[in-house]
């Protein structure tokens, strides 16, 4: 279902005609640009607490204030932000792989496996995976934040697994595919050569809707007090700020930056995943 | 008829699947990890401080659950009590039943959830037909999509802390946190039920502002998409008004994939709302659960966490059992969420 643009010129060049997709882009690479290079002008003793008055507002001291303990908020940012991205890469690129592999062989193969499969992503579609994450993660605490974004990709499949599979389906009956299995290319050849190509803009909207999502199940179990306690992610920064009443004592800068942070993020990546999606569907676009 | 038995068939098989495969989940999650769970449970209370009753809960748990027994047979055991509507003992309020904690904080959750859920689904796509049919230029396009947009984009938990510094901190016009005052008795008033629901307005602001912005975006989007349909176009060149056709025509045709998208954002909804719960400290399940956490009850997290997830499978199993009965065109061998 590839527009002519998209065939002719090629991917990029779709999204990078594409205004959502380009602001979306920019705003993300800013945020990771910014906090990547902050993060190189830390000086290990600024990252101490006590490194600072403790809550100092916004000024020349601190740029973006302190928290309670004395430690600077502009450098956790340094750490939170490409933490949390960390976080959203990794377990975006697990579940989107595990998803594709599930719902290709479901797709494609069809019969008993698809049945059976088909059940199994709908129980994992159904169930909010946050519930398990929480279980796992009370369990094995302490995790750092590589680890815990590989334990939220894994249950971070289901919903590329069944877009996956219902575009396999529909493109396993078109002409180019039938010829393919008549010059006898087995299973696999048929789905890295000519269905892979035809799959490159869904994978694209739905590894950037996984990142989202495990932004968010990293936050919301950061929250619940079950984050990297040992680092700094967006998430890990609400919690502290909530748990040391950042709201109550007014320490606005403190709660505020991460807060408006995530926002921005998910602003970011959910325009970059609409781009994805007008891209690989024209009829979209047109309803701007 | 037929097609919608195997229709009927294929939810029940999801659902017992949902259902069995969660219990499977829990109960194996924790033998994976080296050791003996209630063991480790029990290092981790005693590096915590301890609980009363320690070798009596230990004793009872093995005699419950069989912990010296094999692992297939603790595995029958541990479904024949939760057969039984049994799902353990809290280690931090021993002796309490895990059932008795969550039964008491379950009305709080229901009430905050359906309620809501279901306003914000009605009043997100009313509002969504209404500027979806309006078209591109339209002000009221102009104004209400990047609003939903940013709306949705943000998650329940974070609009919460927004809304307390705004609405509780800054402005006082809501209270913190809680679910009633503190000074007030649970009773069947009128001052009671006031200040039940003054304490509930900002959680339940923040769930409903956010899921609103969705069920915007999605009506706005199949309205858009609907106009272009033949039965509109011959509505309109038969001379039926436009108010008429949007919503005898355009809205009811629009309702059906957006009951859809309500089943399917469910668990997304919960599991949004119990992080909720917990900024605002309302006592429902996620408020449980964050306390089981805080305090490694971990029979209470299991607890919670199949009572959350059975509570969703069955709500989606209702959902999409009623689905065909609203829609008769539907191919029941295509149906599901799709």
């Amino acid at each position: 279902m590839a527009t002519l643009a998209l065939e002719r010129q090629g991917l990029s060049w779709a999204l990078l005609q594409n205004k959502k997709f380009v602001v979306g882009a920019i705003i993300f690479v800013l945020l990771a640009a910014v906090t990547l290079a902050g993060s190189l002008t830390v000086r290990p003793e600024d990252r101490r607490s006590g490194s600072l008055p403790p809550r100092l507002p916004p000024g020349q001291q601190a740029l973006l204030g302190s928290d309670s303990l004395g430690r600077s908020i502009a450098v956790q940012m340094t750490e939170a932000v490409p933490n949390s991205m960390q976080v959203g890469l990794i377990a975006a690129a697990l579940g989107t792989l595990l998803g594709a592999l599930i719902g290709f062989i479901s797709g494609y193969f069809g019969g008993m496996i698809d049945a059976l499969l088909r059940i199994l992503i709908d129980v994992f579609l159904s169930v909010p995976s946050l519930l398990f994450l929480i279980l796992i993660a009370s369990l094995v605490r302490g995790l750092g934040v590589q680890a815990m974004a590989l334990i939220i990709g894994m249950f971070a499949w289901a919903w590329p697994a069944r877009q996956v599979r219902a575009q396999v389906l529909s493109l396993k009956e078109r002409g180019f595919v039938q010829v393919a299995r008549l010059t006898r290319m087995n299973g696999l050849e048929i789905i890295f050569r000519e269905l892979m190509p035809h799959m490159l803009p869904w994978l694209g909207a739905n590894f950037v809707n996984a990142f989202i999502a495990a932004i968010l199940a990293e936050s919301g179990l950061s929250i619940l007090g079950l984050g990297p306690q040992r680092e700094m992610t967006l998430g890990m920064m609400i919690y502290w700020a909530l748990s040391y009443g950042a709201i109550l004592q007014n320490l606005w800068w403190w709660w505020l930056t991460p807060v408006q942070t995530l926002m921005a993020l998910f602003l970011a990546l959910y325009l970059v995943h609409l781009g994805f999606d007008e891209v690989s569907n024209p009829r979209l676009r047109a309803q701007g | 008829m037929f097609t919608y038995v195997k229709y009927l068939a294929e939810r029940i098989v999801i659902l017992i699947a949902t259902v069995f495969i969660s219990i499977s989940v829990v109960f194996f999650v924790p033998r994976l990890v080296p050791g003996d769970p209630m063991g480790a449970i029990l290092v981790k209370m005693a590096s915590v401080g301890g609980s009363r009753g320690q070798s009596a809960l230990v004793e009872e748990y093995r005699r419950r659950f069989g912990l010296d027994k094999p692992l297939w047979e603790q595995y029958l055991s541990y479904l024949r009590e939760l057969a039984q509507g049994n799902l353990g003992i809290s280690i931090a309020s021993f002796p309490t039943e895990v059932i008795t904690l969550l039964r008491s904080a379950l009305p709080w959750t229901i009430g905050l959830l359906t309620v809501t859920t279901l306003v914000s689904w009605v009043l997100g796509s009313i509002i969504g037909a209404v500027v979806g049919w309006q078209g591109r230029r339209s002000w009221l396009t102009q104004a209400f999509v990047p609003i939903a947009l940013l709306l949705y984009t943000t998650p329940y938990y974070i609009l919460a802390i927004i809304m307390i510094f705004l609405f509780a901190f800054h402005w006082r016009i809501f209270p913190l946190s809680g679910a009633f005052s503190t000074a007030a008795r649970p009773e069947l008033s009128l001052t009671f039920a006031l200040d039940v629901l003054r304490h509930a307005a900002l959680p339940a602001l923040s769930i409903i502002l956010v899921s609103l912005g969705w069920w915007f975006l999605s009506m706005r989007s199949l309205i858009v998409s609907l106009k272009g349909e033949d039965y509109i176009l011959w509505a309109d060149a038969k001379g039926l008004a436009p108010k008429r056709i949007l919503w005898r025509y355009a809205f009811r045709n629009a309702l059906l994939p957006q009951a859809t998208g309500l089943a399917i954002s469910l668990g997304h909804i919960v599991a949004g709302a119990l992080i909720t719960e917990v900024i605002f400290a309302y006592p429902g399940i996620g408020w449980v659960l964050y306390n089981s956490i805080k305090g490694l009850d971990y029979p209470v997290i299991q607890g919670s966490v199949l009572l959350i997830i059975f509570a969703v499978a069955f709500a989606n199993f209702v959902i999409d059992i009623a689905y065909p009965l609203i829609d008769p065109r539907i191919r029941y061998s295509q149906a599901g969420r799709g």
